[in-house]
């Protein structure tokens, strides 16, 4: 019986798989039209400064535009033809890669600019979307929709930001995991104990985080601005790493939350599938009722990873003031909260993919706030709107199929 | 089983107060109050003659910024409480924490009997319009708009802004160590793009002066776009453009995106001095004592003044739907130096001095 389970499953999912396989050769072949007749536009020598000294690669525009949409062209074909196989996001992953450099070598045709710097911020960037992916990951997995990230975000950016004005920077990290907890807490005593609406309550935790945190901004922080006044910490170079060249920069020049992140991925993927907890977990997710028979207490798991959920969140949301800029303003989060709940659907409820779909997403925002600072004709307006259009883009096309727990958002009634 | 179901609205019911509580979060009703028995108690206490604008309500409703934004909503808000000190007005204030919240926030001090409504920035337009247009007995003033055909209950308080951004410009070339400058802005609406192309125009300006090739990033006189963070409350956005425009070499930026541009001047505190940062609205090196060394000057745009002005109107009976220009002739706009060497400091006044009298064209 199981046996035939599994054929007719591994059936339907390969006809999901060659759709999908369809669109993402139709895709490459875009790319290869836009590579070939906008990117081979500009003549000129692109410059990639590699270090901060200014170690240059140069590369010719108008070439490399060809040459890659030749290779999208030979890309898109195969795919068509037969597919990539087991090689499929690498091939997909180093296509991404070549089409972000020929967009920027025709952006950037004639002249030069930091490379290492855009990879750099991309990474620093992308630290609350992947703590918050990590949080939303946590109670989906386990069967409850996390739709409050961006409230847990805010809300810890503010006590973090006052804890660690009147305290220190430790004192404010554990505030604002506490307020994180706290939100998660509401979140499970409403969807868990209460079974209300999962979304709803988490839509009315994030309009109520923005409501009392720009309350408070405004009648406590404006009157009292040594509340909301400390100094963040700063990027730690890590011993040898740092050190290789490029790569050392990018992801080893960085500050403590960045290294915490990392940390927290491979962490979260580890005792996901490799540890008890992670299999009740997923079990819990995907079908609670042969885990609360087998003797698994449902209702109490769902509870721990929300709060777990919320501590990650809170320190997601410390690192606004503590982490980078050094206080706190209305809804500072700017909506970062909800890109992480794409990052979850990006990255298939795993650790590891919410972390690229984190990155996608940072890299975005840094080639955008890059391209900006040339004449390059897009219209500004254009590129606010590319990184939310690219994620767009990545959710809806390239995921494809992407299943979610097929238990999240149901109560777990005990009987 | 009732009995759960009955939770279960419950829940829902709490679900959606806070839904509500939150969105309403900016106009909590004890706060206004507060404000208002707070203010009487002062005036009752600080002055023993009656002020000409006793029995007067001035409002205000910002936008997204917030009014601790260290720059163009707190100072919206100073002229309030000039007014309340000077005129003897009551005041009161509700902050927008969205788009959404605009046209509510008006309704709710119509209602109230503002006797005038002072609301900050472009993006209020449409809002007050039909606010002004629907409450033809109450004054309103809106910054940094004008309107077009005129409302007769309803004036913009506009800044030649260019003017002394052209100053800041010119300052900023003459004191690049790296031949590179920058900008960024908010979001590309008339009144932040006008101080950076101002800027841009002023590097220009010296560049022609002095034969020199200092090079502006971040604003294109000619196609009129630039960079822009798409909003004017991530820090974190403010921080990241202007590593990524020091990356390219600027040394002295120029943002001009309210809160944002916080950010910024936390980068140039880390940068150890190696970029410094031009503030905007108010005098920075003073209003954000945290980063007052990154600030070599700041371009006033004093909507203080005009704010008080338009309350004054309204105090006097004055009805006009004339709009307030603030230039650098009539003091609406200028230049605070911070750590600027005097010699230069004389050279960027003369220059002000010459758009002031129109010898300068920009």
């Amino acid at each position: 019986m199981n046996q035939v389970n599994q054929v007719a499953e591994s059936l339907v999912l390969s006809a999901e798989q060659k759709k999908r396989a369809r669109n993402v050769g139709f895709a490459y072949l875009g790319l290869a039209v836009i590579t070939m007749l906008v990117f081979s536009r500009r003549p000129g020598d692109a410059g990639f400064r590699l270090t901060e000294g200014g170690a240059l690669l140069t590369l010719p525009a108008q070439q490399i535009a060809w040459i890659f949409g030749l290779v999208f062209v030979g890309l898109g074909s195969a795919q068509l033809w037969r597919g990539f196989g087991k090689i499929s996001n690498i091939v997909l992953a180093l296509a991404t890669a070549m089409f972000v450099m020929s967009f920027l070598s025709w952006a950037t045709a004639g002249e030069s600019f930091s490379l290492v710097g855009m990879l750099q911020d991309t990474v620093a960037r992308s630290v609350p979307i992947t703590l918050g992916a990590l949080g939303g990951i946590l109670c989906e997995r386990s069967g409850v929709i996390n739709i409050a990230i961006e409230g847990m975000l805010l809300a810890g950016a503010f006590t973090g930001a006052v804890g660690a004005s009147l305290t220190n920077l430790w004192f404010g990290t554990v505030i604002a995991v506490l307020t994180g907890v706290l939100l998660a807490w509401i979140l499970g005593v409403f969807s868990i104990k209460y079974r209300v609406d999962q979304v709803i309550v988490g839509f009315a935790i994030n309009f109520f985080a923005l409501g009392i945190t720009s309350f408070l901004s405004f009648r406590v922080l404006v009157p009292n601005p040594d509340y909301n006044s400390l100094v963040p910490v700063m990027p730690i170079s890590v011993p040898l790493l740092s050190k290789i060249p490029f790569i050392g920069q990018i992801f080893f020049v960085q500050t403590i939350f960045v290294y915490f992140s990392f940390a927290a991925v491979a962490l979260l993927t580890w005792s996901m599938y490799r540890t008890r907890w992670g299999l009740r977990t997923r079990a819990a997710g995907e079908y609670p009722k042969a885990a609360g028979t087998l003797g698994v207490d449902v209702i109490k798991l769902r509870y721990r990873n929300l709060l777990i959920a919320g501590a990650v969140a809170g320190i997601g949301g410390a690192w606004w003031p503590i982490g980078t800029v050094g206080r706190f303003d209305q809804n500072i989060t700017g909506g970062r909260g909800f890109i992480a709940l794409a990052a979850v659907i990006f990255g298939r409820w795993h650790p590891v993919g919410a972390f690229s779909g984190a990155l996608v997403f940072a890299l975005a925002e840094a080639v955008r706030l890059k391209i900006g600072n040339f004449d390059t004709g897009i219209p500004s307006e254009f590129l606010l709107m590319a990184p939310y259009f690219v994620t767009l883009v990545v959710v809806a096309g390239f995921v494809g199929v992407s299943r979610a727990p097929k238990a999240a958002g149901q109560p777990y009634d005990e009987q | 089983m009732i009995k759960r179901k009955g939770l279960r609205s419950a829940a829902v019911a709490i679900a959606a107060f806070s839904l509500i509580a939150g969105a309403c979060g900016g106009g909590d009703d004890t706060a206004t109050e507060e404000t208002t028995a707070e203010t009487t108690a002062e005036t009752t206490a600080e002055t023993t003659a009656a002020l000409p604008g006793e029995g007067i309500l001035a409002c205000q409703v910002t936008d997204t910024g917030g009014v601790d934004d260290k720059g163009f909503n707190q100072i919206s808000y100073k002229g309030m409480q000039d007014a309340e000190a000077s005129l003897g007005v009551t005041i009161d204030l509700l902050e927008s924490a969205s788009d959404a919240d605009y046209a509510p926030n008006l309704q709710n001090f119509a209602d109230k009997g503002c006797n005038i409504i002072v609301t900050v920035g472009f993006l209020l337009g449409d809002a007050t319009k039909a606010a002004a247009e629907a409450n033809p007995d109450r004054n309103y003033a809106i910054v940094d708009f004008a309107f077009d055909p005129a409302i007769a209950n309803a004036r913009g308080l506009v800044f030649a802004t260019d003017q002394p951004s052209f100053m800041a410009g010119y300052l900023a070339a003459a004191m690049t160590k790296t031949g590179v400058v920058s900008t960024f802005g908010g979001i590309n609406i008339p009144p932040v793009s006008i101080f950076m192309d101002g800027y841009a125009k002023g590097v220009a300006y010296y560049n022609a002066q002095k034969g020199a090739k200092v090079k502006v990033l971040g604003w294109d006189t000619a196609k009129k776009d630039g960079t822009f963070a798409g909003n004017f409350n991530s820090l974190d956005d403010g921080k990241n453009i202007a590593k990524s425009q020091a990356d390219e070499g600027a040394d002295i930026i120029f943002p001009v995106a309210g809160p944002v541009g916080l950010g910024s001047a936390q980068f140039a505190k880390e940068s150890g001095g190696k970029v410094k940062i031009i503030g905007v609205d108010v005098d920075m090196s003073i209003s954000n004592p945290d980063a007052a060394e990154v600030y070599v000057a700041s371009v006033l745009k004093n909507i203080d003044a005009a704010v008080l002005a338009a309350i004054t109107d309204t105090v006097n009976g004055v009805k006009t739907s004339e709009n307030y220009v603030g230039t650098l002739a009539n003091g609406g706009v200028g230049v605070a130096f911070t750590a600027v060497p005097a010699g230069l400091q004389a050279e960027v006044e003369a220059i002000g001095k010459g758009i002031a009298d129109g010898t300068i064209k920009i």
